[in-house]
């Protein structure tokens, strides 16, 4: 553990840990139980999708499904699903991290939304064909909407907050190999 | 750059796509074993939030708190007006509680009268509401009373006036309450004055609309809605809120219940109402043919004596 590379990485651990902690706290909080017209964004889900992209180290896919079951199970969707696309969509930016590293902001936020609107439609489609009562699409597309709107902003907030950017081109992690 | 660089080492890229599979195959099997067995995996989701959500309770309490006195505080900005409309709603109040009065006094004369019971046993048990779980679309409620205190899956809750949801879901400590707004709710209503029977059906939106009416045109905004008891899934009578016709044409309820402010919640224990089981003696005789008239005799005799 002396080793700051290390460290590093198990701060940067326990810092997505607790913010996912946080994030469901705050939506388990007893405030807007009315149902209101436009549904609140899903931050924990912009921010893993960011973090993924600028530090994948730090958010193994473990930690991923472990956070996002829990989530399930609390939140009342139906288990495992929505876990399994997360993590679909977080490997598949995981292997284009190099890629999108060199990409501007704008073209990042379409590439995330092209992902998570998909992962919405697949997971309507497979809930449809295991005939397991769904909200409407329209409405889950409208509350991915707003999470995405919020993209920019969950950016922004773990960049102010934890320090988040992307990986420097030749940056190396503690056994040497490049990030 | 189709390289990938976290992964350039030979061997722990093997190892990470089995991890990667490992998981990936967990969780089909997780979601398939829901869907076979939902009873099942679903009281192991609420012993995980009977587990973790109380936890939660110490640190929401002041958030809680501090969003109240947000409220409370913008409602300052508007207190001249509203003190304005609090006298005039006293006012009206006043001759209203009259006329209660009056009505109270009357009705106890009747009631002692007739000797009639009103529903002896419907009691309450009062619990905090201590969480919102449940997505921006499932509408349900955590409460801090669970099996220990006798709650069961199905009884009602209300709050101070209206009906709010039924329990679904009993942990040890804690209880979910699905709200009449979600969109799983169905409950079976009676729409006084006309009497009209018709089934609620939440949809997420704020004033449920009601279905299965059998005709529309006896039920005008402005009606009031009570529990009908159809089905022995609530005591009958409860209050549930008023008709209102919707910007969609269709006639909606407008819900007594305050959801904005929703802290404390009774649960009505309701007892299953009793069946008739047996074909009854006036129908056929309970006892054999040669006691019967004896027992005729014997239930005579103290009228003659």
């Amino acid at each position: 553990m002396a080793d700051p590379l290390t460290l590093r990485l198990w701060v940067g651990r326990s810092s997505y840990l607790a913010l996912a902690i946080l994030a469901i706290f705050v939506r388990l909080l007893p405030l807007g139980i009315s149902p209101g017209d436009i549904p609140a964004p899903d931050l924990l889900l912009g921010a893993t999708m960011a973090w993924v992209l600028r530090r994948p180290d730090q958010v193994p896919p473990l930690l991923i499904a472990g956070v996002f079951l829990t989530a399930d199970m609390i939140f009342l969707r139906p288990p495992g699903l929505w876990t399994l696309l997360v993590l679909a969509a977080a490997e598949f930016l995981r292997a284009r991290q190099s890629l999108v590293r060199e990409l501007p902001l704008m073209l990042e936020w379409l590439m995330v939304s092209v992902l998570l609107l998909g992962a919405v439609l697949v997971e309507s489609l497979v809930l449809s064909v295991f005939v397991v009562p769904r909200v409407a699409l329209g409405v889950a597309l409208l509350h991915m909407l707003v999470t995405l709107l919020a993209y920019p902003a969950v950016v922004a907030a773990l960049w102010l907050v934890f320090g988040l950017r992307h990986t420097a081109p030749g940056e190396v992690d503690e056994l040497g190999r490049r990030l | 750059m189709a390289r990938s660089p976290q992964n350039g080492d030979e061997f722990v890229r093997p190892i990470r796509r089995l991890l990667i599979g490992g998981i990936f195959t967990f969780l089909v099997l997780i979601f398939l074993v829901w869907r076979i067995d939902s009873p099942r995996v679903e009281r192991i989701r609420t012993a995980i939030v009977d587990a973790v959500v109380p936890n939660f309770d110490w640190a929401m309490a002041p958030f809680t708190r501090l969003a109240d006195m947000v409220d409370a505080f913008q409602s300052y900005a508007s207190l001249y007006e509203q003190n304005q409309e609090l006298r005039r709603e006293l006012q009206q109040m006043r001759a209203w509680r009259e006329a209660a009065l009056q009505l109270e006094q009357k009705n106890a004369r009747l009631l002692d009268l007739n000797n009639v019971r009103l529903g002896p046993q419907l009691t309450f048990v009062t619990g905090v509401v201590i969480a919102d779980v449940g997505s921006p679309f499932r509408q349900s409620v955590l409460l801090n009373v669970g099996s220990q205190d006798g709650i069961q899956d199905g009884w009602a809750t209300m709050d101070g006036l209206g009906l709010v949801g039924r329990i679904s879901g009993v942990g040890g400590k804690t209880s979910r309450v699905i709200l009449l707004t979600d969109s799983n709710s169905r409950i079976p209503v009676t729409i006084q004055p006309s009497g009209q029977r018709a089934l609620l059906a939440g949809d997420n939106s704020a004033a449920p609309p009601v279905e299965f009416l059998e005709n529309p045109d006896l039920v005008r905004p402005g009606d009031r809605v009570v529990s009908s008891g159809d089905g022995g899934l609530f005591p009958a009578g409860l209050l549930v809120g008023q008709v209102a016709m919707g910007a969609d044409r269709r006639l909606r309820v407008r819900l007594a219940a305050d959801y904005e402010r929703l802290d404390f919640l009774r649960v009505l224990r309701s007892r299953a109402a009793e069946r008739i089981e047996d074909p009854g003696s006036l129908v056929t005789p309970e006892a054999p043919l040669d006691a019967a008239p004896q027992l005729a005799t014997e239930a005579r005799n103290p009228a003659d004596g």
